[in-house]
């Protein structure tokens, strides 16, 4: 019965309204919230899963409709990664790419990179990411202590 | 008592290792070490990058281990928790921390692995930078749970090039061993 409220709610909004995508961190992986409402999302801790593929297949899946749903209003994207591994790095390559795809068809995304000024890899890994993308304006914003 | 575990100790001391783990690596297995890694690493006061790339190159081997390491000690594929495994070592070498690891793989994926070890020793920094980000661009090879970016990960990381080792175990399998070396003090 709820199941079917819900879905009526979510067509009268014109089935634009998106959940919002919540995972908690662990040791490994980080915190994830993506806020369709306030059109601000955010990846922040470590990310080394045991199976990056797996892990970040909700988080690209919610990417990519949510990347339907927008039109002109202004996305916040923000990265706080104090580590990941290879297998990582492929996935925000490909999330970075969505994002760029997105703003080259005109949608109005940022990305901030955000990374403490003493934390020289995730520095240098942020200026690579940026050096493989076209559109997307991608912001290195460093910060001092934790 | 048979082993003479104060021998194995004061071995471990004399070869300045500061790790050793020998046994079945999980996920919470890597995530442990590695925790303890860092706290150790600053201790040692190797720096915040330093500490950050000898962490960064543990990760990997880890992950590889319990990837491809063929001793895979998981009973259960439907768990989809491996259980794999492997050798660690972490040393202080001069001015150098030293990452061994070792695991045993398959006879038959001894030439491929060699072959990709030794394309990427042949590169330099900016070549090295140049192949991790066209990988990282190409679409994943099937059935492979990482991004095939570790090796490539690790060497860039290093102070020297990866060396590493094949030795025959039988019929079966070979011990690959890999020893990737971070400077003490970063150079530019």
């Amino acid at each position: 019965m709820i199941i079917i409220l819900s879905s009526a709610l979510k067509l009268q909004l014109g089935g634009k309204k998106m959940d919002k995508l919540l995972i908690e961190k662990t040791e490994s992986s980080p915190y994830v919230c993506f806020d369709a409402g306030k059109n601000f999302l955010i990846i922040q801790g470590e990310s080394f899963p045991e199976n990056a593929a797996k892990f970040y297949t909700p988080v690209l899946d919610w990417l990519h409709a949510y990347l339907q749903t927008i039109k002109q209003e202004e996305v916040v994207v923000e990265f706080e990664i104090i580590y990941f591994n290879s297998s990582t790095s492929k996935i925000f390559m490909n999330f970075f790419q969505m994002l760029d795809e997105a703003v080259a068809t005109g949608k109005n995304i940022t990305l901030n990179w955000r990374c403490n000024e003493e934390n020289e890899t995730a520095i240098e890994c942020g200026e690579e990411f940026k050096e493989d993308i076209e559109y997307l304006p991608f912001n290195i914003v460093l910060f001092k202590g934790v | 008592m048979q082993f003479d575990l104060l021998h194995f100790h004061e071995g471990i001391k004399k070869d300045r290792i500061m790790f050793c783990y020998s046994g079945p690596i999980s996920q919470s297995t890597i995530e442990g070490i590695g925790k303890t890694l860092r706290m150790n690493m600053e201790i040692e006061e190797a720096g915040f990058n330093v500490s950050q790339a000898v962490f960064s190159i543990f990760v990997e081997q880890m992950q590889n281990v319990l990837n491809y390491s063929a001793e895979n000690l998981n009973w259960n594929k439907e768990l989809d928790k491996e259980l794999r495994a492997g050798i660690l070592v972490i040393s202080q070498e001069e001015e150098n921390f030293a990452v061994y690891c070792g695991n045993l793989i398959y006879n038959s994926d001894v030439q491929q692995l060699e072959e990709k070890i030794e394309a990427i020793r042949a590169l330099n920094k900016e070549e090295l930078k140049q192949l991790y980000k066209k990988k990282r661009k190409e679409a994943s090879e099937i059935e492979s749970k990482g991004a095939g970016l570790g090796l490539i990960e690790m060497a860039r990381k290093a102070g020297t090039p990866i060396e590493y080792k094949f030795t025959l175990v039988n019929d079966n399998y070979t011990f690959f061993s890999i020893k990737v070396t971070v400077r003490r003090k970063k150079d530019g």
